[in-house]
């Protein structure tokens, strides 16, 4: 019976996320189509770009924010797992919400990002670059984090309390310390689907601004390269402390 | 008066996790310098008792005592009793060894930074106090040129005594020991236990244990428990062997548990 009703409570959670979710990208779709352009402005932009400049446009705009992404999911998973109960109708709105969007896979997000890049690439947007950060970044590196705090053991927690720690110093000196190789490894998961999305980028504007279709920018290859780097440098992390 | 014989009093304590009392109208007497042990089967109660005395337990939610406790004459649940105080006076070793996972120096120090201003202790301080704590655990010949080595690559058996040895800065009245050899081998139950009659008198000890062989031999007085109550609390020697109830009897030669 138990069972049921909590069954019945994730789902009704589940559903409340998705629908927020859905109505989010539904009301930022129409702010970012809503402004007035000319026609064929978008190609005649596109004329003029070109691959380098792009990733210097947005790559590097990108660093900061990313940056600043991951310390913020850091410090969210840190407030859901050390905090908030996990019993609390809040943690599990918050919970659905980020195991939805760390599900959905990067090429959703491809999508998107092409779409406001490649086509709207007449001048640097941030919103864009935020919200792709948000959606991209944030759940795969907090989903991480989270992971990484439960597996600090609870003894190590337990002498650091029975030794008269505060929480802010267990957290600090214990769980933090222990967390980090799986807090990078998610960082790692998070930085490579970004670099593969922006390989994707790159390879659909060249493809655009170039007759041969089917030369791959140099560009494109360095970024996959170091997505698969990164992806492997991930796992090794997972491994190492799992074992 | 009498509180100074016993470091530890306990009046009609009760605790419930929940909707489930897991302590039943507990009122117990641990005397001062001694070496007392707690024993019983499993779920009955021990690790429970013993986590009250430095308010561990709280830390989960759903837990609701109710009763008094008393450290060294104070009630622990008084308004004014700082918890970083009463873990000060009150430490605890348990069932695994749980270094930090810094260097053995700093595991040494940990607590000891915790209670002090920040930057009052000098290095010539530190390094003494580090020596002072390793050697009376006997640990300092064999780590002395492993201070710097991450205490969670030491044996089992130097993680434990290194466990105990980080209470020691802080000069605890009191130390709780959960289970303390129930990771180790013989060998680093035999160096436990002798740490620890080495060290009673100067410390209270209340030692939970599954082993009733160790608790015959390192505890002066023992606490039967059973379900939730404690049956039994005589010296260790009377307890096992005229002990006054039947359920005492039926655990001390083994008829279950």
């Amino acid at each position: 019976m138990n069972a049921k009703i909590m069954n019945r409570s994730e789902l009704i959670y589940h559903i409340i996320a998705i629908v927020t979710l859905a109505i989010i990208i539904f009301l930022f779709w129409n702010f970012s189509t809503d402004k007035p352009h000319v026609e064929g402005e978008i190609t005649s932009d596109l004329a003029v770009d070109d691959t380098s400049s792009l990733i210097d446009r947005y790559l590097y705009r990108m660093i900061p924010i990313l940056c600043g992404a991951g310390l913020f999911s850091i410090v969210i998973a840190l407030y859901l797992e050390e905090w908030l109960t996990q019993t609390t109708w809040q943690y599990r709105i918050i919970e659905r919400y980020i195991v939805i969007l760390a599900k959905v896979p990067s090429l959703v997000y491809g999508i998107f990002a092409v779409y406001f890049i490649v086509f709207h690439s007449q001048k640097v947007l941030n919103y864009p670059l935020l919200l792709i950060a948000i959606l991209l970044v944030m759940p795969v590196t907090i989903r991480s984090t989270q992971k990484a705090i439960q597996s600090v053991d609870i003894s190590v927690r337990e002498a650091a309390y029975a030794l008269g720690a505060t929480k802010l110093r267990m957290i600090a000196d214990n769980v933090l310390p222990n967390a980090f190789p799986l807090i990078v490894a998610g960082i790692c998961t998070a930085i490579s689907r970004i670099l593969a999305i922006v390989a994707l980028i790159v390879i659909i504007s060249n493809w655009i601004n170039s007759s041969n279709i089917f030369t791959i920018p140099k560009s494109a290859v360095v970024l996959i390269s170091s997505a698969v780097i990164a992806s492997i440098f991930s796992s090794i992390l997972d491994y190492k402390q799992v074992t | 008066m009498d509180t100074i014989n016993y470091s530890i009093e306990t009046e009609n304590l009760s605790l419930w996790y929940g909707d489930f009392q897991a302590l039943i109208d507990v009122s117990v007497k641990i005397p001062t310098g001694k070496i007392t042990s707690l024993i019983g089967p499993s779920g009955c109660g021990k690790t429970t008792l013993l986590r009250c005395f430095n308010r561990v337990n709280e830390r989960y939610g759903n837990v609701t005592t109710k009763g008094e406790i008393k450290i060294l004459g104070k009630n622990i649940y008084d308004q004014d009793v700082s918890l970083l105080e009463l873990r000060k006076t009150v430490g605890m070793v348990f069932q695994r060894p749980n270094p930090l996972p810094i260097s053995v120096y700093e595991n040494v120090l940990f607590g000891l930074r915790i209670h002090s201003p920040f930057r009052s202790l000098t290095r010539t301080q530190t390094d003494e106090i580090v020596e002072d704590a390793l050697t009376s655990v006997f640990l300092w010949d064999d780590l002395k040129d492993k201070l710097k080595t991450r205490a969670t690559t030491l044996q089992l058996e130097q993680q434990q005594k290194l466990c105990i040895a980080r209470l020691l800065p802080l000069k605890p009245q009191v130390i709780l020991m959960d289970e303390p050899c129930s990771a180790l081998d013989a060998k680093g139950t035999l160096a436990v236990e002798e740490l620890m009659s080495v060290l009673a008198g100067t410390y209270t000890f209340l030692i939970v244990t599954h082993n009733m062989a160790q608790a015959k031999r390192v505890s002066n007085e023992c606490i039967y428990m059973f379900l939730g109550e404690l049956i039994e609390h005589r010296e260790t020697q009377a307890l096992f062997e005229t002990p006054e109830h039947p359920k005492t009897a039926d655990y001390v030669q083994m008829r279950y548990g």
